[in-house]
């Protein structure tokens, strides 16, 4: 019996490319206007320095975390690791433009901390404290909101490595540090480029974090020469060179998968020993863990919780709720579905599949208000289609239906699941298969006592990073959805929109603990198979 | 065997979908750029008093105008809503409006706050002032909006970026009465003014000139007033360190943009379409956006309690129609994007 995943992985490549196809034909056949050849003129080279600015800030810092982080808790012990093991990845459930409202209102001038210098006397720290907005301050917020992507690869991959590169590195007289560089880096990659490339793929992306910081990176750009200057079709030329940069990116992360695989070992694995640290280096340790945490999510939900006390509490929010959290869950369990038949597709070496794979890793690129077009496009499109075959008009409209809002999420976050998932699918070497097989397993089994346990981390991974990005997206979200269909994110937005940062500040927790609570349970759950893999 | 497939389709697509419209009531698909909570309020007390249920939908005005164009004529909107002059004239040039005459509605409403040709109609107003420090600034040398670009605000300015839409319906206000030459230098010269790169919305403004970063900022009127009316001692303070200044005898008067609704081209229920922005002009509800979001009522200001939205409403407006606002945006984007105003 032979498990044919290649259909699915052209499911998610059709679902994720149908509205980029839509773009491009805007781009295509939409008025010339000379609005493209006034903005080259003008601002274009603002925006790609500013583009450039904030993702490779956010690159640097969330690679730095992410890698540091995940190597602490993965190979050191020391106080506090097995909490912050799982922790470490709860600032995903922080939507970056939540993150970017808390701080730029905890950091600037007319903020609570230079007011309380002010109080004590200190206005001359007050005037010199430094507010997080800009490039920087942007590309600061997305690392610590971002990071987890690639602090959850990682951990991954340090924990599944085996420890006897890094130990014939230290026989060979590499310090810990040196034999991190040499040995355990290279081995892990594969999954901190794929972090990298997600991280800064969202941050190219983003819209809400970046134009309140007043960092007009590209996206600002495609949206204000669709909304300010009404170009649809040059903003949706200007969201075709975003792709085309995405493209790149990811092209680039797939050689570095390449190379890394055929440096990989195989053979007997040893579990990795913890080396133990004790004093000063494991308050360094906990110190290291905690900043992340701290800026990621202790203290601008801090804020928000206390913004939240001094405003009137907004109705509707448990409906909202529950709303989110049926978008989230269906999105999650489609995605990791879409995204492990991707994997395994690629894996079977199907040309086809591989073309999917990477388109599909598209969708990922645009920005969100200019992927909605797409899909408000390419569900136009069938509804006609639909139409013409009933003979009349058909019984449903398709936008504005929770079908529409999958369909929109899927196509979105597609590559956010596929991922993870070739990821945790490259520790299936094929002579694990061929072992299995020679000690009886039919493919079946193969696929349930073999892959299973090694994939189901990943695969449940894709899930969570779709579920949580479904519960934070918005402008998708704000225009499909069905009558009188608030989500906590719509709510959240709507608040912060009208300037009412304290209202908004209920509906952002919700949120946040919505993102979480699967959050805890799913980091908690990776952690502890790694742990008994280990132990058996 | 299609037919059957489709059938299915649209079993499983009417249980998934969480919309169930039911039954002969009477409804109203309202699509809105608007987003202040207190719309709710007002929705109830339109379907307390006609029996109709208001079904809605928020986005942003660009979303809803490309949602309502691509659904064509099996749309469901019937009232589109936005927050800006030059939304109203994009939805009109893109045909979504089914022409309307508004006349026995109007009433006292200015004739520059509806279309001439009946596509919509404004129901509330916000004026874009400028706030400015009481400590640093003394109200005598306030002019206008024309003075901000004078040499002598040299870093004093703190503004909104230039993406923001009420930024550009001042331009355009400015393009239409004194030329485009002019709005180019007026924007350069406001940006080399600027104290620190844009960032934030209106209300950080404010708070930056109470904070000491600058000096003066172009802001909507109700973030001020909501500041000044509010029990928050931390806002009270903001709102006596800054007051604001309408350029209302100086100039061309104080730009007003508009909240403004029309009945959709494809309306499936015009009647109740028409009832629905008739009681957005209501006395209720012209109350309720004088009371609670500080907007101005564009019917009169009797018996409201709030005596400084009502000091603001007297102050003489811009008397251009807010429709040849929306024929200057695009030039006063591209004025903005040469300027160097971020």
């Amino acid at each position: 019996m032979k498990v044919d995943p290649v259909p699915l992985a052209g499911l998610a490549a059709l679902a994720a490319a149908t509205p980029l196809v839509a773009v491009a034909v805007l781009a295509a056949t939409g008025p010339l206007d000379g609005y493209l050849a006034h903005i080259a003129r003008t601002r274009l080279g603002d925006y790609l320095l500013t583009s450039a600015i904030v993702s490779l800030t956010a690159a640097i810092l969330s690679g730095l975390i992410g890698v540091t982080t995940a190597w602490l808790v993965a190979r050191c012990e020391f106080a506090g690791r097995s909490t912050l093991q799982w922790a470490l990845a709860l600032p995903l459930a922080v939507p970056a433009y939540v993150a970017a409202y808390a701080w730029l209102d905890l950091s600037q001038a007319a903020g609570p901390v230079a007011a309380m210098l002010r109080d004590a006397g200190f206005d001359g720290v007050a005037a010199a404290l430094p507010a997080i907005r800009g490039p920087f301050g942007a590309g600061l917020i997305f690392a610590v909101t971002l990071y987890p992507y690639i602090y959850l690869l990682a951990r991954e991959a340090f924990s599944g490595q085996s420890a006897d590169t890094y130990d014939a590195a230290r026989t060979l007289g590499h310090g810990p540090v040196s034999a991190f560089l040499k040995a355990a880096l290279p081995m892990a990659r594969p999954a901190i480029a794929a972090g990298m490339a997600l991280v800064v793929m969202e941050s190219l992306a983003d819209y809400g974090a970046v134009s309140h910081l007043g960092a007009p990176t590209l996206t600002v750009g495609i949206v204000r020469a669709w909304a300010g200057a009404g170009a649809l079709a040059d903003a949706a030329r200007l969201a075709i060179v975003l792709a085309a940069i995405a493209l790149l990116l990811f092209s680039l992360e797939r050689a570095q998968r390449r190379r890394a695989r055929s440096s990989a070992g195989s053979g007997r694995r040893k579990p990795p020993r913890r080396i133990r640290l004790a004093g000063w280096a494991a308050a360094g340790a906990m110190a290291v863990c905690l900043f992340p945490l701290l800026a990621g999510l202790v203290l601008p939900m801090a804020r928000m919780v206390w913004l939240a006390f001094e405003a009137e509490l907004a109705r509707g929010l448990f409906a909202a709720f529950r709303h989110s959290a049926i978008l989230a869950s269906l999105s999650g369990l489609f995605a990791a579905a879409l995204g492990l038949g991707t994997a395994y597709a690629v894996r079977n070496r199907s040309r086809l599949a591989r073309i999917s794979a990477r388109v599909a890793s598209l969708g990922y690129a645009a920005p969100g208000a200019v992927a909605a077009v797409g899909v408000i496009a390419v569900l136009s499109f069938i509804q006609t289609g639909l139409d013409s075959l009933w003979g009349g008009r058909f019984p449903v409209l398709l936008t504005g239906t929770v079908l529409a809002l999958l369909f929109a999420y899927l196509s979105r976050f597609a590559a956010a699941a596929i991922g993870p998932c070739e990821s945790a699918l490259e520790r299936v070497t094929p002579a694990l298969d061929g072992a299995a097989r020679t000690l009886g397993e039919g493919p079946l089994g193969v696929l349930r006592r073999v892959h299973w346990p090694l994939v189901s981390g990943g695969a449940i991974t894709a899930g969570l990073i779709v579920f949580v990005e479904v519960l934070k997206e918005l402008p998708a979200t704000m225009i499909l959805r069905p009558f009188n269909f608030d989500t906590l994110a719509v709510v959240a937005h709507n608040f912060a929109a009208d300037e009412r940062l304290g209202q908004a500040g209920a509906p952002s927790v919700l949120l946040v603990l919505t993102a979480l609570v699967p959050m805890i349970y799913v980091a908690r759950k990776i952690v502890k198979e790694s742990a008994i893999e280990e132990l058996g | 065997m299609i037919k059957r497939m489709l059938c299915l389709g649209v079993l499983s697509a009417v249980a998934l979908s969480a919309c169930g419209q039911s039954g002969e009531e009477r409804v109203v698909n309202v699509y809105t750029a608007r987003h202040y909570s207190s719309d709710d309020f007002v929705y109830a007390n339109f379907t307390e008093a006609t029996g109709i249920e208001v079904n809605v939908i928020s986005a942003g005005g660009d979303l809803l105008i490309e949602r309502v164009r691509a659904d064509g004529d099996r749309s469901p909107a019937d009232v589109i809503v936005t927050v800006d002059a030059a939304r109203l004239y994009r939805a009109e040039q893109a045909g979504l409006f089914a022409p309307t005459d508004f006349s026995q509605l109007a009433g006292t409403l200015p004739a520059n706050m509806m279309d001439p040709q009946g596509h919509w109609i404004a129901f509330a107003g916000r004026a874009r002032v400028i706030a400015y420090s009481t400590e640093r600034v003394d109200p005598s040398e306030l002019s206008g909006y024309e003075d901000l670009a004078d040499p002598r605000w040299e870093g004093r300015l703190c503004m909104r970026s230039s993406d923001n839409a009420y930024n550009q319906s001042l331009l355009a206000s400015i393009i239409a009465h004194r030329g485009e030459d002019f709005a180019e230098s007026w924007a350069t010269g406001v940006a080399n003014n600027l104290a620190r790169p844009p960032s934030g919305g209106d209300t950080d403004q404010i708070t930056a000139i109470a904070a000491g970063e600058c000096d003066a900022a172009l802001v909507n009127h109700y973030y001020y007033a909501r500041l000044a009316r509010s029990e928050n001692p931390d806002d009270q303070a903001v709102a006596t360190a800054v007051d604001l200044f309408f350029p209302g005898d100086s100039e061309f008067g104080t730009h007003v943009n508009v909240s403004g609704a029309g009945i959709a081209a494809n309306a499936p229920h015009p009647a109740e379409a028409r009832e629905f922005i008739a009681y957005m002009l209501s006395d209720d509800a012209q109350q309720a956006f004088a009371e609670l979001t500080n907007e101005f009522p564009v019917t009169g200001f009797d018996g409201y309690d709030n005596a400084l939205v009502r000091d603001y409403v007297s102050i003489r407006q811009d008397s251009i129609n807010l429709g040849e606002l929306g024929e200057h945006t695009e030039t006063a984007q591209r004025i903005f994007d040469r300027s160097g105003w971020p």
